[in-house]
């Protein structure tokens, strides 16, 4: 990293809170329009029934919890980078980190809603919730679906939590400089933060304290969603490696998330002497690594349904290369574990517009795995004669953009409003390599 | 704002949007101040009574709850049902609740219809019918439906009265070929009773005796008296005819053959009989002139003018021969054309041949719908419309505009201006709408009659309810519109009183009330046996001519196809008929041409393509769905729907294959007969999804629907070995001693005084859906339409699922898939709010309330029973007042299934409770176990150990579907034995 003096980091991060032009607010009215499109659908299908979207017997389940675990595993890198490669002490990650986590924090909240925009009985939903009652109802805790409640809502409270705490020495320098209501609003954020010493000491405690929690979460909450699966008894989704498997999974495409989002960024920021090609190249071998973990896990699927000489678990997998859902199978396949390969090649890792490609096809390439494992399962399980089809309907597709409009919306907002570099760990950055003077 | 003003609008603001925003309107129930002497809420109320959905007239009892029929049953006293009732039967019930039931008689003036009172009604059309029998005879004509003796009585009375001669009968199906050969063989005009459980070995030419076939819930019980294995026999049955349907699917072997090639191969085998046995018991004259016809159908002429595979053949001509007691079915129902009776005379011949004292046939129990009329006269009645109108035409429940040929214009005949055409009909069908007034009678379940299938045999039909709209019977109007005096009796029921009492004998209240109770007389009704053949005469040899044209024919030829769900078209509205798919072809809502997969290669069509078949007569348009059920060269549309008038149910649905039949009327033929001319096939450009139930008909070679061979039950069972894998995998028995601390990783439920479970013999399951149509009647199963069958959301508790057999993917074998209440359930631990629910009984509950729609139940049940309401559905009303009080409706976003009746179950619990005792083996019947015509699903409880599923599932035929799962299924499923091939 070039040498950068604590003001122009501040200056930089500090540019990327001006009053926004009017370019940014049509495309956050935009985004809110299509968020409101997502929540028309989702109103009109509580009106009607499930039955607005395609799912059917035998396939229950469609594109919103495809949404759900893709959501949840584009958190999971968020985590990674800001926990994981935080307690590891790689430095490259410090740059990006807060985008990171805010990406955690919003994809969470976009996953946390599929689980109730896909009941049947949404308003039933405090039925899951573990208090007393006089129906003296309580939850099934052997439950996969119990599992993920317990696990989503500590995954997002942690994550909030940690987002919050990094953020403070940020909220105070915004504060130093600020006027008006805004700095009222970041006096009450920032609380009461001086600097001191003692405030220093708490801070890195607290903040390894919390990176030291997220860690095991980033491994656990996509183990626990992949039990939704794994747990039950369909062909192909009964299998032991599914935990590694989802968590590499979620990984992988949350650092194509990482890209995805950093790329413009930085350019509309002017922050490349802070996210360097340095940064963005690192993303981009990590990524390398998920997806030869992701292409081992196809192969292995392969490999133990061939193994296992059970027809049931054979046919399953020989439908998905070659039935209904094939062209899904081979964008997953060669979108994830074929075209990462790109980036052995230096050329391409630091090319601007092939990392920016490659990063929206592992996301298309992750969209599709989740797609692939949760229909073609189920659409050729055990009962041939139960075979079905699957489809999403125009319902389904308005709350998907929905949610992408929302989690676009929320992060729009996020950046013109909050720190989206943190100054803190940019400025330890420079003080390690012993640049700063 | 101020502090007030705030708080005055939030106030305001919140009422307002606590007010505004209501639940449902309230419901509120009321239970009667004074009820009736025989109604208690809550306690139903059963009532004897006859089915009228097809002349079969099979016994039924109605549940009546708090005034409304809810349900019908068979009536296992009646001798032609013995308590079963078929797919049609069950859903009849709808015919009288369907929203399109006209409420009140209509007049059509103007071509716009005006409602009428029925007493206005009656007396506009007393004055019509009057008027006209004082202009001269034959002013006032009448066609019918089959009815019993009392009503046909009244008819000819009224009808004498009137000036007219007595009415004719018309039934579409009226056996008509069936009844030529037998007068031509036997030199009866008449429809005998067949002996099936008499018979090892039976052929069948075409007769589809479980679809549509003189009394099929009668020939379903006694074809499995013969075919179901027992003492480790099981007869024999061949099907030859160019489709396969429900029938045929049954067959241990299916020939299929040219088109009217069927005589031939009969012929075929008249010839190796006589060759083999000799003509012992026979005259010699007849056996000269029987040899006479049979003489050129030499094996290799059989072969190659019918088609038909060389060694199927031989096989059956072995199996025939080998036969002690082989009986012979001719041609189909809806066998039409010449080729049929040809069948006819032959399978006739055949029996003959083979058993010359034809002691498998009766002829002294002959059925009632011989007395239908001809093709020939029913042409000869519309001629003489056309010709020389009456000034009124009765019509009472026939839909002749529908079933006969297009070129015979009945359509323009009936609308005729000239005659004044009244309908006695409960739906708008083709035929009412060219009417000039519509009047709605009371229906079968809502009045007094009679109707016997069989001579003796006395079956009442009485009101069940109250009738739906007030109407009056049929016999009322015809006793008020014939001249005063006709009648001594004031009304049809008086009338129905003094016939039965002459008849029958029945004089006194007391045996009356019996009779009532009962359902009618049935002592006299099977004491027939010993009764020898008829002699038989020579008339049979003008039939036969020179087959070789059989095989000239290059052109697609076309098939009606009998339905077991829609017999004549009558029953084409009625939402559970065209909701549950047809159980070979598993397609509902839609009639398919079908096509066998070469020809649909030849014309370049495949399944889903939208065509038009036109021919000289008339045109369809249907997708094609290709099946190997069908003859090369062949397209078949099964018959039923395609129905010209509006209506939500039938109107526009499917294609009618009647209108592509013309009338033959050969110069020197001593019969018509109806034909269909070769077809001209084209696309029509579009496509057009299937509404089939059916992922995959193959199994995979996993363990679903399983065969094993005679011969393989006639061996010492080996010792077993038993592993972890499909095929080894241990029956495991849902009870304590089911579990293995190997193989579990929950504990193994306990249980409290009983196990219930389900055994299904798949040998004796012939796949008519009957218990399917009775489950939906039960426990209130949404019909979800075509459009969401087509979406796979179908809300069907019992599926028939079709399979091919995994030993020979050729032969068919039905498998009823229902909840299995598992012992170890894959539904109920993933719930997490506990919706499924494993109780004390071993019942698999669904709590509705407490279900919240995540539907990982349904994904996780490998049997893929479980079924979510992906919407409210609805009942049109007055299809509302069927629903079963005893069972909850459900509403969207819940998840349901099989309960296996579990009402029932807490009714029986009552009951013992009651009388301080256990429940009894067998006195908790579901209702698909209750109608099964065939008894192939028993119910009870596995803690029992003298209950019948106790011992039936020591059977070695027993198995789970899928059991290595480790689900431990309390269905239990017996293997369909089949005969091995040689």
């Amino acid at each position: 990293m070039e040498k950068l003096s604590f003001a122009e980091i501040d200056n930089t991060v500090n540019a990327t809170l001006e009053p926004p032009g009017r370019m940014y607010w049509t495309v956050v009215a935009l985004l809110f329009c299509g968020v409101l499109v997502g929540a028309a659908c989702w109103g009109w299908q509580i009106l009607v029934g499930i039955g607005a979207g395609g799912q059917n017997s035998p396939v229950n389940w469609g594109t919103y919890l495809i949404n759900f675990v893709f959501w949840v595993g584009i958190a999971h890198s968020g985590t990674l980078i800001s926990a994981i490669l935080y307690l590891l002490r790689a430095g490259w990650r410090n740059p990006i980190a807060r985008a990171a986590e805010t990406m955690t924090v919003f994809a969470v909240c976009t996953a946390g809603l599929f689980p109730f925009i896909h009941l049947g009985r949404v308003w039933m939903v405090y039925y899951m919730l573990p208090v007393p009652n006089q129906r003296t109802l309580w939850p099934n805790f052997q439950s996969p679906l119990m599992f993920d409640v317990v696990a989503i809502s500590t995954y997002l409270i942690v994550s909030v939590l940690f987002w919050y705490t990094g953020m403070l020495p940020d909220f105070a320098v915004i504060r130093d400089r600020a006027a008006g209501v805004r700095k009222k609003i970041f006096t009450v954020l920032s609380l009461g933060w001086t600097g001191r010493y003692e405030q220093w000491r708490h801070y890195s405690r607290g903040y390894l304290l919390f990176a030291a929690l997220a860690t095991p979460l980033v491994i656990s909450v996509h183990s626990v969603v992949s039990w939704d699966f794994a747990l039950g008894v369909a062909p192909g989704w009964h299998t032991t490696i599914f935990a590694p498997y989802f968590v590499a999974g979620a990984i992988h495409s949350g650092l194509a998330m990482v890209l995805t989002l950093m790329i413009p960024m930085r350019r509309i920021f002017n922050a490349q002497r802070i996210i360097t090609m340095h940064v963005l190249e690192s993303v981009a071998k990590t990524i390398v690594f998920t997806g030869l973990i992701v292409g081992f896990a196809y192969a292995t699927e392969y490999f133990i349904a061939w193994y296992s000489r059970n027809s049931v678990e054979m046919e399953v997998f020989a439908f998905r290369s070659t039935g209904d859902f094939a062209l899904q199978y081979w964008i997953m396949v060669i979108c994830n574990s074929l075209v990462p390969l790109l980036f052995f090649i230096k050329r391409i890792r630091t090319s601007i517009l092939w990392l920016f490609a490659i990063s929206i096809a592992v996301n298309i390439g992750m969209w599709f795995e989740r797609f692939v494992i949760i229909i073609s399962s189920v659409a050729r399980d055990f009962l041939p004669h139960a075979w079905g089809d699957y489809a999403p309907t125009g319902i389904e597709y308005g709350i998907m953009l929905g949610s992408f409009c929302l989690f676009f919306f929320l992060f729009f907002l996020f950046v013109k409003h909050l720190p989206s570099i943190s100054m803190t760990e940019i400025k330890e950055l420079q003080h390690q390599a012993g640049t700063h003077d | 704002m101020d502090r007030r003003t705030f708080l005055k609008l939030a106030g305001m603001g919140s009422l307002t949007f606590a007010s505004a925003c209501t639940l449902e309107s309230e419901k509120k129930l009321y239970s009667l101040v004074k009820n009736q002497d025989d109604m208690v809420s809550g306690k139903a109320n059963w009532y004897a009574g006859t089915c009228r959905r097809c002349p079969a007239g099979c016994g039924v009892l109605a549940k009546n709850r708090e005034g409304r029929v809810i349900k019908l049953e068979g009536n296992p006293l009646h001798p032609v049902n013995r308590g079963k009732l078929c797919i049609r039967g069950q859903s009849g019930l709808q015919a009288v609740y369907h929203p399109e039931r006209p409420k009140k008689p209509r007049i059509k003036q103007d071509g716009r219809w005006q409602a009428l009172s029925f007493e206005e009604a009656i007396v506009r059309l007393a004055e019509k019918t009057r008027s006209a029998a004082a202009r001269g005879k034959n002013r006032v004509r009448m066609l019918t439906c089959l009815e019993g003796d009392v009503c046909m009585g009244l008819f000819e009375k009224s009808m004498a009265a009137l000036n007219g001669t007595a009415p004719l009968v018309f039934e579409p199906f009226s056996h008509e070929h069936l009844r030529t050969a037998n007068q031509a063989v036997f030199g009866v005009s008449g429809l005998p009773s067949y002996r099936l459980e008499n018979a090892d070995c039976l052929v069948s030419f075409g007769a589809d005796f479980l679809e549509t076939w003189l009394s099929p819930v009668e020939y379903a019980r006694r074809f499995k008296a013969m075919h179901a294995y027992a003492d480790g026999k099981k007869g024999r049955f061949f099907y030859v005819s160019p489709w396969r349907g429900l029938t045929g699917a049954n067959a241990d072997a299916w020939l299929s053959c040219r088109p009217a090639a069927e005589a031939v191969i009969c012929l075929g085998l008249i010839r190796q009989v006589l060759a083999r046995k000799g003509s012992s018991g026979i005259s010699t004259q007849v056996a000269r002139q029987i040899r006479a016809v049979c003489q050129p159908y030499t094996r290799e002429k059989v072969i190659e003018f019918s088609g038909v595979d060389p060694s199927g053949y031989d096989q059956m001509a072995e199996a025939l021969l080998r036969a002690k007691d082989p009986l012979i079915l001719g041609a189909g129902t809806l066998g039409r054309g010449r080729g049929d009776l040809q069948a006819n005379i032959a399978a006739n011949l055949l029996n003959f041949v083979l058993d010359p004292q034809l002691g498998k046939i009766d002829f002294t129990r002959r059925h009632r719908a011989e007395k239908a009329a001809g093709y020939g006269e029913i042409a000869a009645f519309f001629d003489q419309l056309a010709g020389n109108p009456p000034d009124v035409l009765l019509l009472n429940n026939v839909n002749p505009v529908y079933a006969l040929p297009p070129e015979m214009d009945t359509s323009g005949i009936l609308g005729s201006k000239q005659m004044f055409t009244v309908c006695f009909s409960n739906f708008m069908d083709e035929t009412a709408q060219r009417a000039d007034m519509v009047f709605p009678v009371s229906m079968a379940l809502e009045s007094w009659d009679e109707y016997g299938a069989y001579p003796d045999l006395l079956s009442f039909c009485q009101p069940a309810m109250k009738p739906l709209y007030g109407a009056p019977q049929i016999g009322d109007v015809l006793l008020r519109i014939a001249p005063d005096g006709t009648f001594e009796n004031k009304d049809a029921k008086q009338e129905l009183i003094s016939r039965v009492q002459e008849r029958w004998g029945i004089s006194d209240t007391g045996a009356w009330l019996q009779a009532v109770r009962a359902g009618g007389r049935f002592e006299h009704a099977e004491a027939s046996a010993g009764a020898s053949g008829p002699a038989v005469t020579t008339a049979f040899q003008s039939w036969f001519e020179d087959p070789s044209e059989l095989i000239r024919s290059e052109s697609l030829l076309f098939a009606a196809l009998p339905s077991v769900r829609f017999f004549d078209g009558r029953d084409a509205h009625i939402p559970w008929l065209c909701e549950i798919p047809d159980p070979v072809s598993k397609v509902a809502w839609q009639s398919p041409v079908l096509m066998h997969p070469e020809t649909a290669r030849k014309y370049g069509v495949r399944t889903g393509d939208g065509i038009n078949l036109i021919n000289r007569s008339g045109a369809v348009s249907a997708p094609v769905y290709e099946t190997r059920y069908i003859q090369p060269g062949l397209a078949g549309i099964q018959a039923g729907q395609g129905h010209a008038v509006p209506g939500k149910y039938s109107g526009g649905r499917g294609a009618n294959p009647f209108s592509l039949f013309s009338l033959k009327r050969p110069a020197d033929a001593k019969t018509a007969f109806y034909a269909a001319d070769p077809l001209r096939l084209e696309k029509s450009g579009q496509r057009q999804k299937l509404a089939s139930t059916a992922g995959s008909m193959d199994p995979h070679g996993r363990k679903i629907a399983l065969t094993m061979t005679l011969s393989d039950l006639a061996a010492p069972p080996g010792p077993e070995k038993h592993g972890l894998a499909m095929h080894d995998f241990p029956l495991t028995l849902p009870m304590p001693e089911g579990y293995d601390a190997h193989r579990d990783f929950y504990p193994p439920h306990d249980h409290a005084d009983y196990r219930w479970a389900m055994v299904v013999d798949l040998d004796r399951c012939i796949g008519c859906s009957a218990c399917a149509a009775a489950c939906y009647a039960e426990n209130n199963l949404a019909v979800v339409g075509e459009q969401e069958i087509i979406n796979g959301r179908e809300m069907s508790w019992m599926h028939i699922e079709h399979y091919q057999q995994m030993d020979r993917p050729d032969q068919p074998i039905f498998l009823p898939m229902l909840c299995q209440h598992c012992d170890n359930a894959p539904c109920e631990s993933v719930c997490p709010v506990f919706a499924p629910h494993h109780n004390k009984e071993g019942l698999n509950n669904q709590i509705y309330n407490r279900c919240i729609g995540t539907r990982f139940c349904a994904q996780n049940c490998p049997y893929k029973v479980r079924r979510f309401n992906w919407h409210d559905w609805n009942w049109p009303e007055p299809l509302n007042l069927q629903l079963n009080p005893d069972v909850t409706v459900r509403s969207k976003g819940v998840m349901e299934k099989c309960s296996f009746c579990v009402q029932r179950i807490k009714t029986a619990h009552g009951h013992a409770k009651d009388e301080n005792r256990k429940i009894k083996d067998g006195e908790v019947i579901p209702a698909c176990v209750q109608t099964c015509p065939t008894g192939a699903l028993v119910f009870g409880s596995l803690m029992d150990a003298d209950s019948r599923v106790s011992k039936l599932v020591k059977d070695r035929r027993a198995y789970q579907v899928m059991g290595y799962l480790n689900t431990k299924p309390a269905v239990i499923y017996l293997k369909k034995v089949v005969h091995e091939i040689r």
